[in-house]
């Protein structure tokens, strides 16, 4: 395979859609802008037409521009109209093939492969990655395979002669099921659903109130209006409710994970069939996200934070694994092939102390709102009170939730502040640790913690407030290199 | 009590802050002259008045006097074979522990007026955050860039 290979034409077209769709938003404003005096007419639809057939020579040449081949170990890519250009990619720096087929490749039986490499786009290289628009499954195959045997190659090299486990055909880990899709797809982003639903449920018992007899002054029109902005409202959340509904549905029909070799792939896609590949010693870390809403049920969903990929691909770097599964049968889901981690720790909290500081937190946002709202609109303005409760309640749960562990080497942090979020992160992957002290924590003997990960090109990590100052700096002290050491040890001595 | 990273940045740097903080300050009065202006012209109510001058007054005290010593009191740094360790903050203080194995690149940079005062911002980054010793010696900061990117070399572990 190493004469050099064109894309299947196909590739022309998708890459002329491609340019179309970057082009609408200037065409549109020609168009809107341009179409003022008749005489101009026919300039426009002259203008218009040469853009497009200008755009589908360039597609066209690209397309035949473009050749890639594999030679020496590396995958040689070929491509520009006026600059040629060659990219050149050992495989050894491969990180991962991701593999989709959109609707314009299915037909042939096409698929899309964007290699990603480790390059940082910080770097100056604006793009760390290639992409083959439309190749046949046979030939993505058959790259998929040499970069299979040139890893494991290169493997064996650094484990001198220890025995490869053979490839095999790979695990299975997870496979949605119908119901499960409905119950991801339903709750997906649902709060204001069910918010704007509650705020019209008791709309409706007020109009059986005659309120309107009791409080004679109060304006009709602030009435109606309220219902009627409510009405609309509860209509706009279920219109966005039933598009991610939907969104959902398609997006991830058919989602499967496997583990293959020292990979987890992951499949999914009604329309648009995508595969990820992420080998596993570039996980960085593992989170476990539970909405309010799939926590009332006890559902939770899991993700990895992995390291490379494109910077401009989002999903690449924060990898749903779980889409949605009972929080108990994650631990048992996960652990086969996340071996190291242990996800379900003996998780130590925040002390009781640390609760009103978490109270004080939420009063101090709205306390001022309900203060404001009850002075300027008189009667309904106390239904702001009801905020008062909610804000403690979410306080209390975001004082509940709050944890940290450092059982079997992994350090695991939990907290909330919309969704309730545990991250299990390895010593060798925390990039750096923080602890933030405020006066008034220092005489409640409380600290904040933050631990970062490496994700996609960025960070990520988690951070919890207000934990017993002990326990942060045995965290601390854990992730330090040199805790230990005498000099360390030495130096030690109060800070006041 | 963990111990406090030990090397202080340059005495300079207080200089430089309270010359940047008073340009911020002179920034914030032009605002509240245009402020003032308009509360004449429009016969705006006193109150108005006294709280953007009381407004303009704290500023300029709190960053060109009272910030710039808390912040240089705070800031400590200390170099480890294996570790780098930050401290700062004017109220809340933050730590940061940066391992000498997740060092990607370090950095020094220069501005204008670090320049005039012979001081240079030294730059750690690792592969998923960015630590900044702002207003270190220009001798000091080269040295410790070059000893950091030497002792990162050395620690070898995978990422």
């Amino acid at each position: 395979m190493s004469e050099p290979k064109r894309l299947h034409p196909i590739a022309a077209l998708v890459n002329t859609l491609k340019q179309l769709k970057e082009l609408i938003i200037p065409f549109v404003v020609f168009v809107v802008f341009g179409s003022r005096g008749n005489g101009w007419d026919l300039v426009y639809l002259i203008g218009s037409v040469s853009v497009l057939v200008l755009v589908l020579v360039f597609g066209i040449l690209s397309w035949v521009r473009f050749t890639y081949r594999i030679e020496h170990g590396e995958l040689r890519i070929e491509y520009g109209i006026f600059i040629r250009k060659k990219r050149y990619i050992p495989f050894e720096r491969i990180q991962s093939l991701d593999v989709s087929q959109g609707i314009l490749q299915r037909p042939f039986g096409l698929v899309k492969v964007k290699v990603e490499t480790a390059g940082s786009g910080a770097m100056g290289m604006e793009d760390s990655e290639a992409v083959l628009t439309a190749i046949t499954k046979e030939e993505a195959s058959q790259i998929q395979k040499v970069l299979v045997s040139i890893k494991k190659r290169e493997r064996q090299n650094e484990n001198g002669m220890e025995n490869e486990a053979q490839p095999s055909e790979g695990t299975h880990v997870y496979k949605i099921s119908q119901g499960e899709l409905i119950l991801l797809a339903s709750t997906s982003g649902g709060v204001g659903v069910v918010l704007s639903a509650v705020i019209a449920f008791i709309l409706q018992f007020e109009e059986f109130i005659p309120y309107e007899r009791v409080f004679q002054g109060f304006e009709e029109f602030a009435a109606n209006g309220v219902i009627f902005i409510s009405f609309v409202m509860f209509c706009g959340f279920l219109l966005a409710w039933l598009i991610s509904f939907a969104g959902t549905m398609v997006k991830y029909a058919g989602f499967s994970v496997v583990k293959a070799d020292h990979d987890l792939v992951i499949t999914r896609g009604l329309l648009e069939k995508r595969q990820f590949t992420i080998p596993l010693n570039r996980i960085q870390a593992v989170r476990i996200s539970e909405n309010p809403i799939r926590q009332l049920f006890g559902l939770a969903s899991a993700f990895v934070e992995s390291a490379g990929g494109s910077s401009a691909n989002e999903e690449s770097s924060k990898v749903l694994i779980l889409p949605i599964a009972k929080k108990r049968k994650i631990a048992e889901l996960l652990e086969p092939c996340l071996k190291d981690y242990q996800f379900e720790p003996y998780f130590k909290a925040a002390p009781p102390r640390a609760f009103r500081r978490y109270l004080l937190k939420g009063l101090i946002i709205t306390v001022p709102i309900v203060l404001a709202t009850s002075l300027f609109f008189r009667p309904w303005g106390f239904l702001s009170l009801l905020l008062l409760a909610f804000s403690a309640l979410w306080s209390w749960l975001e004082f509940k939730d709050a944890g940290w562990s450092l059982d079997s080497g992994i350090l695991t942090l939990r907290y909330r502040s919309l969704v309730k979020s545990t991250v299990f992160m390895k010593k060798t992957k925390v990039q750096s640790m923080s602890i933030k002290q405020s006066p008034f924590q220092r005489q409640a003997q409380l600290a904040t913690i933050q631990a970062m990960v490496k994700s996609g090109h960025s960070g990520s990590g988690g951070k919890v407030v207000d934990l017993e100052e002990e326990d942060v700096e045995s965290i601390y002290k854990w992730y330090s290199h040199e805790a230990g050491n005498e000099a360390w040890e030495n130096q030690a001595r109060p800070l006041q | 009590m963990i111990p406090e990273p030990q090397t202080r940045i340059s005495e300079r740097a207080l200089t430089v802050w309270r010359i940047s903080g008073g340009i911020h300050s002179l920034i914030i009065w032009f605002i509240g002259a245009g402020l003032l202006a308009l509360a004449v012209l429009f016969d705006w109510p006193l109150w108005i008045t006294l709280g953007v001058i009381a407004l303009c007054v704290v500023y300029a005290y709190l960053f060109v006097l009272v910030f710039p010593g808390l912040r240089w009191k705070r800031w400590r740094y200390e170099l480890r074979e294996q570790e780098i360790e930050l401290q700062r903050g004017v109220f809340i203080i933050k730590r940061t522990l940066v391992p000498m194995v997740r060092v990607q690149h370090v950095d020094t940079q220069q501005g204008p007026l670090l320049r005039k005062y012979g001081l240079s911002t030294v730059t750690i980054s690792t592969a998923a955050t960015v630590h900044e010793i702002p207003a270190l010696d220009v001798e000091e900061a080269e040295e410790l860039r070059v000893s950091i990117s030497r002792l990162a070399r050395v620690a070898d572990d995978d990422v």
